[in-house]
């Protein structure tokens, strides 16, 4: 199918728009169009307008040759903006489907997605899960005209990358440390601004573009592929060519990752404390992974003699390179735990994932490059390994009482091995524990044979009282505690004031009640890797009592996400919605000041 | 010449701010400075509205005969409705607007936003950085045209709009459509002869001190924009440039305004029903969100005033938000300096009606020192306000905000204008001494 390669404001020299052909996997689409996957609505909800169904030509062949010309009339054609939102949104399930070796189903448990190519008018785009869909806005540019993010590659496949992180990954969204809240952002725009770069009509298009570096149209110089030329002259030159009108929708991750140099104090900086920001630095520091591995494989190819690369090798390289890295970052989730991730966890899952599924880096050395560029942004693997590997499972488990044909698919399986382990698998006592997930996957390995791993996620809970949570050994903000005492003594009275009939209560009205202690909620889990004969091969964990939990809680309070309420804690929740609009007007939050 | 005390006047304008400061000299000669004259609804007076024109006419007469027909300034915080609505006439040139202009005001006070210089300019802005002068206020103007459409999506919804989404959006509608009459007035002021213009920011003088012996005033917010640009190093986009993308002709169509005529293919089939009315939905709740961005966006142009009298110090925030008060008392470099004068506050005026970001809480409220148990040395606050109008209980966000009214009723004298009563004969105001 053709789609646009970036946006529309990338041109060819002749004045039409850059195009590019995505394979997608192959299905006969009702009217709308309706897929398998995908449901595209036309409906633009700021008018009231039904837009109608889309038809969409049968193949490639049948397209009007206006959408593979790229001719400037195609923003206009809505059925056009069906093809390029469908065609993207299905080209990044099938990237997920095709790393993990096993279908993703989103996460509010209905077969298709609804997508809204022209849902509002409003500078915004997002995926809400509660809506079961994805929204694409369009607005007026300076000159009047609408601009459709529904056209932008990045965006398009950076909402449905929240949507498929999402269904992985459901507690990702709910509030944690600073780094899962970046995560998601962070994660979403790797995924969208390397499935640009895996376009080789773009990277052709992109390093073309410094004419002196080209020679004769087809070569280009060995200095002009230096990691600083490249990050010029891909990095920057697409930041620098996507639609500036896009700018307040997509953020400016990708312009900051050839821009912040890197240095292990970004993370502490308070200016990337805010989620929507701090996402930037894991985007800086992939991208600047992926521009030393390009870098490196080009100068490894450099001959003797001679001082240019053709321009389409290069070009093929950056893709493969690209590709490659979506590969290995999709296979990262399933490695990653599932409350409470940190960048730290982020990097030791790709690590461990790729070595499982690929254990030769010899040629792209792409682990190498990762940990190096990670390590210059201030993120070091969680695992304790010196290659950042997690650690392998404990050995002297329990099988015998489970069924291996089940354990790849049942939870009830899987929480039995669960039980049977508890004391080996160091699952607390105390909380509520249970499986959220199990998924059998499937991969092609390099020596051609397959590889069989099931995962299963599991997570726990404890609603504890502030002396519970002492006793833990976990300590909660003295002001939150404090906070939390004075809702409740005020929920007392006003809840006696009722019971009397709106008179002020005598002091002894409001008894102090211990049974009645407010609690506040600690959350754990681990994700667990079965090898094929259905052993234990990895466990990551996040422990419910850990010692990480106090500074967590802390860290809820400050940024106003843990509040007092009368019964106890109240976890506040960030919508994407809200939190793009956050990106895109760069809010700041000051969460102790309000009331 | 120094003063030996300020009377300070807080009228009912109901979801509004009025203030009078009259600064009481030696052979009880008395200079007045009227802070805010503005409302957006007014209590009920029994089981009857009140016509707004008509009471905030009375109180323009009553600001005429305490002020013995002379003020020495008028102040207008901001440019909402309930800041400044007072300020305008009606279409013979009478009304509450020409009662206040005929007091001849000797300097006429606003945030530098409100400067006609930045606003001819801002006209052709639409090419220029988006981080400039120009293009900030052009953002400003923009919302007006925004407030239009809001307002009237807010009082005539589509039937897919929750009701208590269309009430605030018409409400905060209200509160942001330009109120033409009330501008040109107070240029009108500011231009007649012998009268001065002042258009400050912080840190800037803002000619109060010259016409009060006695008197320092610090002008503590507005920041400039080469001020708050300095807070972050590396900012990735500017919000302005968002409130132009929803201004132009094109966005108000969009909003309902003006139907497109064609376009329409019929009704969207079964299938695709359940999702149209949740798209429904979710974009009233963005259009909410963005309407109260951009309001948030308007209180912070609040000028943060500080009336130092003697040893006595009186703080008028207007609106001012968060981000506003963020730079006066943190990032300013003589943020220090502030923090110190602000801890001596001796009289408070509640910022933004109570809301809950307008005070901040350990900004500013937690280092007041003449906070705690009833004294003589207590500080008084006041608050101007109307409950049921903004925000909501259920989110926290009612104003005024529950828990502050409460810290303010338990540690300061507070004087709050929901007592006053709207009784034909009942006071206009209260009347707050501080001895100096």
């Amino acid at each position: 199918m053709s789609v646009i390669a970036q946006d529309p404001s990338i041109r060819r020299a002749d004045g039409s728009i850059l195009m590019a052909r995505l394979d997608v996997p192959a299905e006969e689409l009702s009217a709308g169009p309706i897929g398998y996957r995908v449901h595209v609505v036309d409906y633009d909800s700021s008018s009231g307008h039904y837009l109608g169904a889309h038809r969409l030509p049968e193949c490639f062949e049948d397209e009007p040759a206006a959408w593979q010309a790229g001719r400037a009339s195609i923003v206009d054609d809505r059925r056009f903006r069906a093809q390029n939102v469908y065609a993207l949104v299905m080209k990044t399930l099938s990237r997920f489907e095709f790393a993990l070796g096993r279908r993703v189903g989103w996460s509010f448990g209905v077969h298709q997605l609804k997508v809204a190519p022209d849902g509002m008018l409003d500078a915004n785009a997002f995926y809400s899960p509660r809506d079961e869909g994805l929204v694409f806005g369009y607005f007026p540019d300076a000159g009047g005209r609408p601009v459709h993010t529904c056209l932008s590659h990045d965006i398009v496949v950076h909402e449905t990358t929240h949507a498929l992180l999402d269904a992985l990954r459901e507690r990702y969204l709910d509030p944690s440390g600073p780094d899962q809240a970046a995560f998601h952002e962070g994660f979403a725009d790797v995924i969208a601004l390397l499935s640009v770069f895996a376009q080789v009509e773009l990277v052709r298009e992109l390093l073309r573009r410094d004419r002196s570096a080209v020679q004769g149209g087809r070569f280009i110089r060995y200095r002009d592929v230096s990691a600083r030329a490249l990050r010029q002259s891909a990095l920057f030159g697409l930041a620098e060519q996507m639609g500036s009108e896009l700018q307040d929708v997509r953020g400016q991750a990708l312009r900051r990752s050839a821009e912040l140099e890197p240095d292990p104090g970004w993370l502490k900086d308070p200016e990337f404390a805010e989620p929507h920001r701090r996402g930037e630095i894991l985007v800086a520091a992939v991208m600047n992974g992926f521009i030393e591995a390009w870098t490196s494989r080009l100068r490894a190819a450099e001959t003797p003699g001679q001082s240019s690369h053709p321009l389409l090798r290069v070009a093929e390289e950056g893709s493969d390179i690209a590709k490659a890295l979506i590969k290995m970052w999709i296979r990262a989730l399933d490695y990653m735990p599932p409350v409470h991730l940190t960048f730290g966890d982020a990097l030791s899952a790709v690590l461990t994932a790729d070595l499982e599924a690929w254990p030769d880096d010899e040629r792209f050395g792409l682990r190498d490059h990762l940990r190096t560029s990670f390590r210059r942004y201030g993120i070091r693997p969680a695992s304790e390994r010196a290659d950042g590997i997690w650690g392998r499972a404990p050995l002297d488990l329990r099988y015998e009482r489970v069924r291996f044909e089940s354990m790849r698919t049942d939870k009830d399986e899987v929480f039995r091995f669960l039980w049977d382990n508890r004391k080996a698998l160091d699952i607390k006592e105390g909380a509520y524990t249970e499986v959220l997930s199990v998924r059998p996957c499937l991969r092609v390995g390099l020596d051609g044979f397959t590889l069989r791993e099931t995962v299963a996620e599991f997570y726990q809970v404890a609603r504890l009282t502030p002396s519970e949570l002492r006793a833990k050994g976990i300590l909660l903000p003295p002001a939150y505690t404090a906070l939390l005492r004075a809702e409740q003594r005020a929920g007392g009275i006003r809840r006696a004031k009722t019971l009397r009939g709106g008179a002020a209560p005598n002091e002894g009205d409001v008894p102090a009640d211990p049974e009645s202690d407010p609690v506040t909620p600690v959350y754990g889990g681990a994700v667990l890797i079965f090898d094929e004969y259905g052993k234990l091969k990895y466990r990551v964990h996040n422990d419910v009592f850990g010692s990480r939990q106090s500074e967590r809680l802390r860290y809820l309070f400050e940024v106003g996400q843990l509040r007092a309420g009368e019964r106890g804690a109240q976890v506040v929740g960030a919508r994407l919605s809200a939190l793009h609009r956050q990106r895109s007007i760069d809010a700041r939050r000051f969460p102790q000041q309000g009331w | 010449m120094k003063p030996s005390a300020v009377e300070v006047r807080s009228y009912q304008v109901g979801f509004g701010d009025c203030f009078l400061l009259s600064f009481v000299y030696p052979k009880k000669t008395r200079r007045h400075v009227l802070i805010d004259f503005g409302t957006t609804a007014l209590p009920r007076r029994g089981s009857k509205p009140v016509n707004q024109a008509d009471h905030m006419e009375r109180i323009a007469t009553d600001i005429a005969q305490v002020s013995g027909g002379q003020l020495t300034a008028v102040v207008a915080t901001h440019r909402h409705a309930d800041h400044i609505s007072g300020f305008a006439t009606t279409a013979k040139g009478g009304g509450s607007g020409r009662i206040i202009a005929d007091c001849k005001p000797k300097l006429v006070l606003q945030p530098w936003t409100e400067d006609p210089k930045a606003a001819r300019d801002a006209r052709k802005a639409t090419a220029d950085s988006s981080r400039s002068r120009r293009s900030f206020v052009s953002g400003l103007n923009a919302m007006h045209r925004v407030a239009h459409a809001v307002c009237k999506i807010g009082t005539a919804p589509p039937r897919s709009m929750p009701v208590s989404i269309a009430k605030e959006l018409a409400f905060l509608g209200m509160d942001n459509i330009k109120n033409e009459s009330a501008v040109k007035n107070l240029i009108a002021m500011g231009a007649r002869r012998g009268a001065t213009a002042v258009w400050a920011h912080h840190g800037s003088t803002s000619g109060l001190s010259r016409l009060l012996p006695g008197v320092r005033v610090h002008v503590l917010g507005p920041p400039d924009l080469t001020q708050s640009e300095k807070i972050r190093r590396m900012r990735s986009s500017d919000p302005h440039e968002f409130w132009q993308l929803m201004a132009g002709p094109k966005a108000l169509r969009g909003m309902g305004i003006a139907r497109r005529s064609a376009g329409g293919k019929g009704r969207v089939p079964a299938e695709a029903r359940w999702f149209q009315q949740r798209l429904a939905t979710m974009t009233s709740e963005q259009l909410l969100e963005i309407v109260r961005v951009l309001d948030d966006e308007m209180n912070n142009t609040s000028l943060i005033l500080l009336f130092e009298v003697g040893s006595k110090k009186l703080l008028f925030p207007g609106d001012a938000q968060l981000e506003n008060w963020s730079w006066a008392l943190e990032e300013a470099p003589d943020a220090t300096r502030t923090q110190k004068l602000l801890a001596k506050v001796d009289l408070y005026k509640v910022g933004h009606h109570g809301s809950r970001n307008a005070t901040p809480k350990q900004m500013l409220w937690d280092r007041f020192l003449k906070r705690g148990g009833p004294g003589a040395r207590r500080m008084k606050s006041l608050l101007s306000t109307l409950p049921g109008k903004h925000g909501n209980t259920l989110k926290k966000t009612e104003v005024p905000r529950r828990t502050l009214r409460e810290a303010l009723d338990q540690q300061t004298d507070l004087v709050d204008t929901q007592k006053l009563s709207m009784a034909a004969k009942a006071p206009l105001c209260h009347v707050v001494t501080i001895p100096v």
